[in-house]
């Protein structure tokens, strides 16, 4: 008996390059689908075991060491975002915080705003710009900002000129755990913070659940 | 024959297209989220002569960087750079790239870390110092400073503000305190020397969420000279909470994201399509043996 197991073995074992390749390959991509039908029936913080969110990034100018660039200081207020990627182009509306300190957001579905109470987009620190991903029937300005990904450009005007961002990472987090310090928090450098809704929709409170924050440096 | 050879490449063909996937992904994910840190550079020696002061990575991750002619108390702004380890040197203003540095360190930069790498001390000893920066945001809408004491001619000095607040004490050259959470404001600064000697002032705004280096040098006039730098910025209120910038009209019946929320489809769809692979080579591979055995 354990010699016919053990000539099985071997025959087995001389027939290796058969089914060796494809075996193991099959068993890796039976372990990855395991992990991905994980990730999706996790519920909503599946997106965030994707990693830790990180600050800054390499933005693919390889060889290039980035200080600052222009002083936009004296520059006039921002006026219009451009992301080519994703097919948005809006005027931006100047927003600040409301009655309970949270971040206001456009009135107009088709419009980003930026937080002008804060950093400036091209000053150093963390510029904000949001927008709603639909309105109560349609997709809206920022419906698309899922599918940035580094290395895209985001463009905003500050009169004639433009302040040039590279995506870095793109984060989603419950809004009941927002990571303030992370997304509002102070910077070496002119950052810029794309800001927008996504998750399970809440009809109770008729929102989202979850904000999708997308991380850019001036490049 | 020639069809079984056909079919085994096409297997092997297959199942490297399988693996080289498997093997791809977890790179290319690497690559999209290298992190970066910040370096700046500074000259806090007060009888070093001008330097030109080289960054380099062995791993070619950047290009060599040089900053010419850094002067006592002169302070660079951050480079960013993707993690690793750089090399810093400093050679004497205008000596050719070629000769012995005077003076060289390694600094390793994490993720979203950032670092002042400081020539310090006198000339006769001068050294290479690596500070790690805390940037993170301060607490309760505070600001947060620390000294950095780079005069020799107050060798061990007290700040503190005009009302008497002590803001760090005893601090001697060539050191640097931990940062200290302050109250924001436009504050009047006290540099005492601690064995006597005249008083230093300056005002330093401290603005709310700032973190700040308050830098002492000497003074040509004799002296002492503070510069607040500020180290990492930001402007207005800390909104609260997350933003609501959704109306619901795209979401699913059941309440589901619109575009994008569940990033695990993406990798499920990967896997599917690996599994199709990896199966199509054990099928082909099969389908290999039937020449042999008919």
């Amino acid at each position: 008996m354990i010699s016919r197991i053990l000539t099985a073995a071997a025959t087995l074992w001389r027939d290796r390059r058969r089914w060796l390749l494809p075996g193991v390959t099959t068993l890796v991509a039976l372990a990855v689908t395991g992990t991905g039908w994980w990730a999706a029936t996790d519920g909503p913080l599946a997106g965030l075991r994707q990693g830790k969110p990180t600050t800054w990034h390499d933005t693919g100018a390889a060889k290039r060491v980035h200080t600052s660039t222009g002083d936009w200081s004296a520059a006039p207020d921002p006026t219009r975002v451009r992301i080519p990627e994703i097919g948005v182009d809006s005027p931006l509306d100047p927003l600040g915080l409301d009655a309970k300190g949270a971040l206001e957001v456009p009135t107009n579905y088709d419009h980003a705003g930026w937080y002008a109470d804060g950093t400036p987009p091209g000053e150093q620190g963390p510029a904000v710009i949001v927008g709603h991903v639909d309105s109560q029937s349609a997709p809206a300005v920022f419906h698309r900002l899922y599918q940035l990904v580094p290395g895209d450009l985001i463009e905003v005007a500050r009169g004639d000129r433009w302040v040039r961002f590279r995506v870095v990472s793109a984060q989603w987090y419950p809004k009941a755990q927002f990571p303030t310090a992370l997304v509002y928090g102070p910077t070496p450098d002119a950052q810029l913070r794309l800001i927008t809704c996504g998750g399970q929709f809440d009809p109770a409170s008729r929102s989202y659940l979850d904000n999708l924050v997308v991380f850019a440096v001036e490049s | 024959m020639s069809v079984t050879t056909s079919r085994r490449l096409a297997a092997v063909a297959l199942t490297a297209l399988a693996v080289s996937i498997v093997d791809a992904a977890p790179v290319a994910a690497a690559a999209a989220a290298a992190d970066n840190g910040y370096v700046r550079l500074a000259h806090l020696s007060p009888d070093t002569p001008r330097v030109d002061v080289y960054l380099s990575s062995p791993t070619g991750a950047i290009g060599e960087q040089r900053f010419n002619g850094v002067g006592y108390g002169d302070v660079s702004g951050y480079n960013r750079l993707p993690t690793g380890s750089y090399a810093v040197a400093m050679r004497a203003a205008g000596a050719s790239p070629t000769t012995d540095p005077v003076i060289t360190t390694q600094v390793t930069v994490a993720a979203g870390r950032a670092y002042t790498v400081a020539g310090v001390g006198r000339f006769a000893d001068l050294g290479l110092r690596i500070i790690e920066d805390d940037l993170a945001l301060p607490p309760g809408g505070k600001a947060k400073v620390r000294i950095i004491q780079a005069s020799v001619r107050a060798p061990v000095l007290g700040v503190s503000t005009a009302a008497g607040q002590s803001i760090a004490t005893d601090v001697a050259f060539a050191t640097t305190t931990p940062y200290r959470v302050v109250e924001p404001g436009l504050w009047t600064v006290n540099l005492q020397p601690a064995g006597g000697g005249k008083p230093s002032t300056l005002r330093a705004n401290c603005r709310s969420g700032n973190v700040y280096s308050l830098i002492v040098v000497d003074a040509p006039d004799g002296r002492l000279k503070a510069e607040l730098r500020p180290d990492a910025t930001r402007e207005g209120g800390i909104p609260v909470g997350g933003v609501d910038t959704g109306g619901g009209g795209t979401a699913a019946r059941d309440g589901a994201a619109p575009g994008g929320k569940p990033v695990a489809p993406a990798s499920s769809m990967l896997a599917g399509a690996l599994l199709a692979l990896g199966l199509a080579g054990v099928v082909v591979a099969t389908r290999l043996r039937r020449p042999r055995r008919s």
